[in-house]
């Protein structure tokens, strides 16, 4: 078996060396700032690896147990009055529970199937949070709805310090979890089933109950996200369960390399600070964020570490496999670069 | 006054027709390039402002921009193809996400050249049937022009120029082993969506407002009936088209239209456990 | 395991590293910003917060251009305290937390002496928590939720920096229905998103019209995401009102429009305002059947807004639409006039000065009530706002009446 992490201690040890250094430079607070939801939507990104990277199983709804998460949040500190720590565990807990909805649901498709189950399950929450006014606040008038229900927070305005080191630090520890179970027993077993669901149903495996697993973890984590970008930002809105955040996710997997959990940070993070934190007017924002992932997805397809995996095994020579020709097609009659 | 359920019914008829016109490209893009084409809506948004510019122009009737508008876009799909479709192959998860940053990069330009306000043409005085029956200009078009489209796509497929085509959405290798230029065909045909998209754009144009991100929606749904309806029959992909537009007409009015949109979905996510295989049971497929 | 990586693998890393870099490099890097209050800053920048990208762009740009007008108009007459006014813009993207970072971006980074914004409700309270927290006055010209002055009114210590000048929902229900008593309206339809405020704004109508034996025939709100707008024009007609009153601001309401008349010839309609009070699109709507717009101020008013009106056109090419752009200049306007009563643009001399006074703006004059929103509706002494109706070659005034 191919040697999975090609990661060792040093490299993100110095990255995360970085980051925590990075604000004792004194930026202001916009870049902290940047940096903080950067964290969060990192972290995000790793939780729709294990989804779709480490089980294969593509998911365009996962803003779902974000978003889902996030109004918890909102809804029992704000109207049942909850202690923010149980209303975040309450969370986490209900984005898992989600989690474990969308996979059983899921279980018996595939492809693109499962891709669009999620998708309708994402747009159906969405649709709910933007059209509901079931709830009122103190003064008297409607909450939720498009404008989304406020937290009660027991801090009124979080130092951007603390901020940023509290996501750096969800961010480190959520990494570890993912990666941890990423490669436990299970997740190779989803690996298994995700390369080969014939062959991993023939040994016997209830392929069923691990693709569940899968989506609860994943959720889990992305509930973890969510109730942690609600905190940042103070309040829960319809666009944490919008499809624009959900294809976020996918995006920067896609960007980073499916199924590494670390490259999705790494692609999040960077996309993420750059075109937010270099503060371009918004034409040539979204113009440069288009042309980078296009040139990016045009010579790494595979990802940036999926595409760098797939030349390093070549180069070291496995499996038989040839280095890319110039113009011919490799083994698998695919062109090969 | 009487009952507007036949109305209804006949409008939910022609909003089929509407997303059967805008999923045909997408079908074509799924079945013989397997790709999920999420720069579709793009398409369609091109196709809108260019029978908005004709019209600002003075040719106002959408029939003269669908040529113009599948012209434009076929070369922008060609040459979407040949630089990021064709070579990122490889790795399938890579080409919804270029997509989708290609229809980004389509927005943002619409929206820098023509604004981001809602602009609009004329749609035109709709016939009166029997009964006093509206029936809408625009949706008699989309429907009589999905159906074209899609009798043409059908025609084009099961005969011998549509022979490549079918080899190629089979298996790749023995198309190329055969001497067919699988790249070429490729590349047009995703190009040849493209312009499907845009012309579907094109008619649709005057029924509502023309903005830069008007193409997220109608996306939606492509994506919605395709995925649903399978790639292996062009019928059921008319079908499911008007029946989820009955169906959404239908719920709009003995529910609430503020849920019909969530009832559709909930119908997609029903049907989805109840034949998880898809609507067109994939029988008989073996050599 | 000697496997050879290669320099592509610590590429990722490499990239955040130098990106930081980058970033610390062309980026000044300030200090964190401690408020301070100056009576005569070095420059005058007004912080503007609006969507400039995504679905809300359209409001958001005319929002920009609005403020660009009014701060060349105040530069055009002579400044303030002699120096120049300019704007920096922050685009929200329509998302709270990008809102707030935004704020923070101008409030820390740019030194804005002010902010105007945000255009969404939920982006607008996050750049609340800005303001009060670094302390600098906020002028909400769109954005008519509740919650804004509610939490000026319950925390008046923490947000008082902050001003609407736009309309809130009970005064906009207030100018709609006395358009509707004037127009001698028995029953009318009411159709709008499925979204909070235009719920809200339903309700509050028909409890405002009715004592006065006004009734709603007909109410429906469609989903944004996938809108059902035959079947609701198909109903609105069956249910034979005098009027259908259309809320949603946005590109929706143009498609609506269409339906509606296809469906209904002769029922006038009336928008709330928003998209419909774009001049380019009159050409392409069936108007025989009175089209009305609801606007803040529209041209022949008064000379202030003919004069804003023609400038705006001869700068952009359209006239405003009279919402997403009439109330940015007017929220700019007050707070320039706001600086020069003062005397000084620090945060507290301004504040008293708002709360007293009153300044003359494109739509009227702008006097705040207690929990700093602006009268609008029918009292005497509010803004009347205008009511419109779209013509070929441009829009007629039809209430009130002069």
């Amino acid at each position: 078996m191919r040697n999975a992490a090609p990661f060792r201690g040093g490299w993100p040890a110095a990255g995360i060396g970085l980051l925590l250094f990075f604000p004792l430079s004194s930026p202001d607070a916009f870049f902290l700032d940047v940096f903080t939801t950067g964290f969060l939507l990192a972290a995000f990104a790793a939780s729709w690896d294990v989804v779709g990277g480490v089980s294969g199983q593509i998911t365009l709804g996962h803003a779902l147990p974000f978003g889902a998460a996030a109004y918890a949040c909102a809804l029992l500190t704000s109207l049942a009055g909850w202690p923010l720590p149980l209303a975040v565990a309450a969370a986490i807990v209900l984005a898992a529970a989600v989690g474990a909805g969308i996979g059983t649901l899921s279980a018996p498709l595939a492809g693109p199937f499962v891709a669009l189950l999620t998708l309708a399950l994402g747009e159906i929450a969405h649709e709910a949070a933007v059209g509901n006014t079931f709830f009122s606040g103190p003064g008297g008038y409607a909450w939720g709805g498009e404008g989304g229900i406020p937290l009660t927070l027991p801090w009124r305005d979080a130092s951007p310090f603390l901020s940023y080191y509290a996501a750096l630090a969800f961010l480190c520890l959520a990494s570890f979890g993912m990666l941890r179970f990423s490669r436990s027993g299970a997740g190779l077993i989803l690996r298994a089933v995700a390369g080969s669901p014939i062959t991993a149903q023939a040994s016997g495996i209830p392929i069923a109950r691990f693709k569940r697993l899968a989506f609860t973890v994943g959720s889990a984590f992305a509930g973890a996200a969510g109730a942690g970008f609600a905190l940042h930002v103070g309040r829960a809105t319809a666009t944490d369960l919008s499809l624009e955040l959900s294809f976020q996710a996918a995006t920067f997997a896609a960007v980073g390399g499916r199924g590494t959990i670390v490259a999705p940070v790494v692609a999040a993070l960077v996309l993420h600070v750059l075109f937010q934190g270099l503060s371009l007017p918004p034409s040539a924002r979204i113009l440069l964020y288009a042309l980078t992932l296009l040139v990016t997805l045009r010579f790494f397809p595979g990802g940036v570490v999926g595409t760098a995996r797939d030349l390093a095994s070549r180069i070291a020579g496995r499996e038989g496999a040839r280095p890319p020709g110039r113009h011919g097609r490799n083994r698998n009659g695919e062109v090969a670069r | 006054m009487a009952s507007p359920l036949p109305q209804i019914l006949l409008d939910g008829f022609f909003t089929g027709g509407t997303y059967a016109l805008m999923a045909a490209g997408m079908a074509l893009i799924l079945g013989v390039v397997k790709v999920i084409n999420l720069s579709h809506g793009a398409f369609l948004t091109l196709g809108a402002y260019v029978a908005y510019a004709l019209a600002d122009r003075g040719i106002a009737t959408p029939l003269a921009a669908a040529p113009l508008a599948a012209v434009i876009a076929f070369a922008f799909g060609v040459f979407l193809g040949k630089s990021f479709v064709n070579p990122a192959r490889s790795h399938p998860f890579a080409l919804p996400v270029g997509t989708l940053a290609c229809a980004l990069l389509f927005e943002q330009a619409a929206q820098m050249v023509w604004g981001p306000h809602p602009l609009s043409i004329d749609a035109g005085d709709p016939w009166i049937g029997p009964g006093g029956l509206v029936v809408r200009r625009w949706g008699v078009v989309a429907f009589l022009s999905s159906a074209v489209l899609l009798w043409g796509l059908k025609r084009v497929l099961s005969s011998r120029p549509g022979l490549p085509l079918r080899l190629i959405a089979e298996d790749e290798e023995i198309a190329g082993s055969l001497g067919m230029d699988v790249e070429a065909i490729r590349y047009l045909t995703f190009g040849g969506a493209c312009a499907m998209a845009a012309a579907a754009g094109a008619l649709l144009a005057p029924s509502g407002a023309v903005t830069p991100t008007m193409g997220r929606a109608p996306l939606l749904l492509s994506l919605v009936v395709v995925i649903v309806a399978g790639m292996d029959s062009v019928g059921a992909i008319f079908l499911i088209s008007i029946g989820l537009g009955i169906f959404g007409s239908a719920c709009a009015w003995l529910l609430s239209p503020q849920w019909s949109y969530v009832a559709m979905l909930a119908a997609v996510c029903l049907l989805l456990s109840a034949r998880p295989a898809g609507i067109v049971a994939l029988a008989g497929r073996r050599d | 395991m000697t496997v050879r990586p290669g320099k592509t693998l610590r590429l990722p890393l490499l990239l955040i590293g130098s990106a930081i870099l980058f970033l610390q490099y062309f980026s000044p890097v300030y200090p964190a910003a401690t408020a301070f209050a100056a009576s005569h800053p070095d420059a005058l920048k007004i912080g503007v917060l609006a969507p400039l990208s995504g679905p809300y762009a359209a409001g958001g740009t005319s929002f920009v251009q609005a403020a660009t007008l009014a701060v060349e108009q105040a530069n055009a007459e002579g400044g303030v305290f002699g120096q120049r006014v300019t704007i920096v813009v922050g685009d929200t993207q329509g998302r709270v937390d990008v809102a707030k970072a935004e704020a923070l971006r101008l409030v820390s980074r740019e030194k804005v002496t002010a902010l105007v914004g945000a255009y969404l409700s939920e982006e607008t309270v996050g750049v609340m928590e800005v303001a009060a927290a670094q302390r600098k006055v906020l002028v909400v010209p769109v954005a008519a939720t509740a919650e804004i002055t509610d939490m000026v009114r319950r925390e008046y210590a923490r947000y008082r920096y902050v001003f609407r000048v736009g309309y809130s929902l009970p005064q906009w229900a207030d100018m709609i229905a006395a358009f509707l008593s004037d127009r001698k309206v028995r029953r009318y339809a009411f159709v709008g998103a499925g979204i909070r405020w235009n719920r809200e704004l339903g309700e509050m109508i028909e409890r405002i019209v009715a004592p006065r034996r006004i009734a709603p025939a007909y109410t429906a709100y469609y989903s944004p995401g996938n809108p059902a707008f035959d079947t609701v024009a198909v109903a609105a007609s069956a249910a034979s009102p005098d009027i259908v009153i259309i809320a949603d601001p946005g590109r929706n309401s143009v498609s609506f429009l269409k339906r509606l008349r296809e469906a209904a010839p002769a029922i006038p309609a009336l928008s709330v305002g928003g998209a419909l009070g774009d001049a380019r699109l009159a050409a392409s709507l069936p108007l025989s059947t009175p089209v009305y717009v609801q606007a803040a101020a529209w041209r022949g008013v008064s000379p202030a807004a003919t004069a804003y009106v023609e400038r705006y056109e001869r700068r952009y090419g359209a006239p405003p639409v009279g919402y997403s752009d009439t109330l940015p200049y007017d929220a700019v306007t007050v707070l320039v006039a706001a600086w020069r009563k003062a005397g000084s643009a620090a945060t507290e001399a301004v504040v008293p000065v708002l709360e007293r006074g009153a300044f003359a703006g494109v739509a009227g004059t702008y006097r705040f009530d207690a929990a700093h929103q602006a009268h609008w509706g029918t009292a005497p002494g509010a803004l009347r706002g205008t009511i419109v109706r779209l013509e070929r070659g441009g829009a007629r005034i039809v209430f009130p009446p002069r």
